[in-house]
């Protein structure tokens, strides 16, 4: 674990994997067991994600449970929807390894490959 | 008044001409680093040279109201007008309208520019927040994560802590070595700050989308960026590799039917330039030219200045 928006990362996927929702004080306990780390600092991080809006929460007499608002693969989703729309509406730098391609550009490719497999007759 | 006049035709020749020299001597992608300083240095050089001519028009402007207004002063007390070096209300006039649009024009720019800028800044700020709350770590790796989704992506993301997204899919088609070459690759890209170049030319393509030089600069600037980075990964995995990561990445992804036209960041261009060495004769010939191209568009405008001053 290196810093505190790693821990967000950690306790989100804690959160994901139950399917009920869950108190700091279930949460911490988890941790705890293989982890050095305070109960104030899990509270003070499920705080700051239920700010963000990542968590949503329900009193329940003196705790709170907590739910994720989205499920990790809508999460995920999201995030290629806006990686792959660079025609789009998304103007965040996002170097691709390699960008979409058109039809024309796939059939470019694929006499690129042909050459390269008749160089190399195997 | 020749001086700015020179510096602005210098601009707009080099706005207009450049996109079309440096697209030829880029084109094949042979010294990717030198064709990258060409294509910024000509921006920069047409930019520098535009700055000049409007600081020079303003100082025109300024100069020439304060002796306008002595003329209209004596004019008014019933005196001759004698100010030395007066050239007569109407050109004043002009010239002090002309530097005020030229004023506007640029602040409006500027605006434009600083808006694309911010507004790409703040998504990709987003797009890292929700990437690393939401991806897995890659084992072995602390600047990737792994995000779930069947198409084959990986890209990086350059806001602090800098990130290199790669989804399941990649991973389910990648052999280890491949895999190495595409962090390979991203890694390049973040530490040659390759998103600077795209958000500041991005940025002018917003400010001057009608400028050929501005217009084309962006994506030509991408487009040799990919190729910096194609050229460190292989350096690192060797070419085959990369080239071996590249086909299985590109041919591996679905293709949706929006997809951009003519790709920016053509994959066959960066594949064929890994597959045929251009050789050393020709890729020194390119390299020299675009050096020297570099190097007269970097001195252009100070030259401009001291032939018009004399």
């Amino acid at each position: 674990m290196r810093g505190f928006g790693d821990l967000e990362a950690v306790i989100m996927h804690r959160v994901w994997d139950h399917d009920v929702p869950v108190t700091v004080r279930e949460l911490f306990d988890e941790l705890a067991r293989e982890r050095a780390i305070a109960y104030t600092t899990v509270m003070t991080t499920m705080d700051n994600l239920h700010r963000k809006g990542w968590l949503a929460r329900v009193k329940e007499g003196k705790a709170y449970r907590y739910t994720a608002t989205a499920s990790r693969d809508e999460y995920s989703a999201r995030l290629m929807r806006e990686a792959l729309d660079s025609g789009g509406d998304t103007q965040a730098v996002l170097s691709h390894f390699v960008a979409q391609m058109d039809g024309e550009e796939s059939e470019m490719l694929r006499a690129v490959v042909r050459r390269l497999a008749e160089r190399r007759p195997q | 008044m020749t001086t700015p006049a020179l510096l602005f035709g210098y601009a707009v020749a080099v706005a207009c001409w450049a996109p079309a020299l440096l697209g030829r001597l880029t084109a094949g992608g042979i010294s990717a680093r030198l064709g990258l300083a060409a294509w910024l240095t000509a921006m920069a050089s047409a930019l520098a040279a535009a700055a000049v001519a409007l600081q020079y028009l303003a100082r025109a402007a300024v100069t020439g109201w304060s002796r306008l207004a002595e003329v209209v002063c004596r004019s008014v007390s019933g005196h001759a007008c004698t100010a030395t070096g007066y050239q007569g209300a109407a050109v004043e006039f002009a010239l002090g309208a002309a530097a005020i649009v030229a004023g506007l024009a640029a602040a409006v720019l500027a605006w434009r520019y600083g808006r694309s800028v911010q507004r790409a800044q703040q998504q990709t700020r987003a797009h890292t927040d929700v990437a690393r709350i939401t991806g897995r770590r890659l084992p072995g790796n602390d600047d990737a994560v792994v995000l779930d989704a069947a198409q084959p992506v990986a890209y990086c993301l350059p806001s602090r802590p800098a990130t290199i997204v790669v989804s399941s899919g990649a991973l389910a088609v990648l052999d280890r070595g491949q895999l190495a070459a595409v962090l390979a690759h991203e890694r390049a890209h973040l530490a040659s700050r390759h998103h600077l170049l795209i958000a500041v030319t991005r940025g002018l393509t917003a400010a001057f989308p009608a400028v050929p030089l501005f217009a084309r600069g962006a994506g030509q600037v991408a487009r040799l960026a990919e190729m910096c980075a194609d050229d460190a990964a292989a350096r690192r995995s060797g070419r085959g590799t990369l080239v071996a990561a590249l086909l299985t990445m590109a041919t591996g992804a679905a293709v949706p039917a929006q997809a951009l036209g003519a790709s920016a960041c053509a994959v066959t261009a960066r594949l064929q330039r890994l597959v045929d060495d251009p050789g050393p004769a020709r890729r020194v010939r390119y390299g020299l030219t675009l050096a020297i191209v570099t190097v007269l568009l970097a001195l252009a405008p100070a030259l401009v200045t001291g032939f018009a001053g004399r």
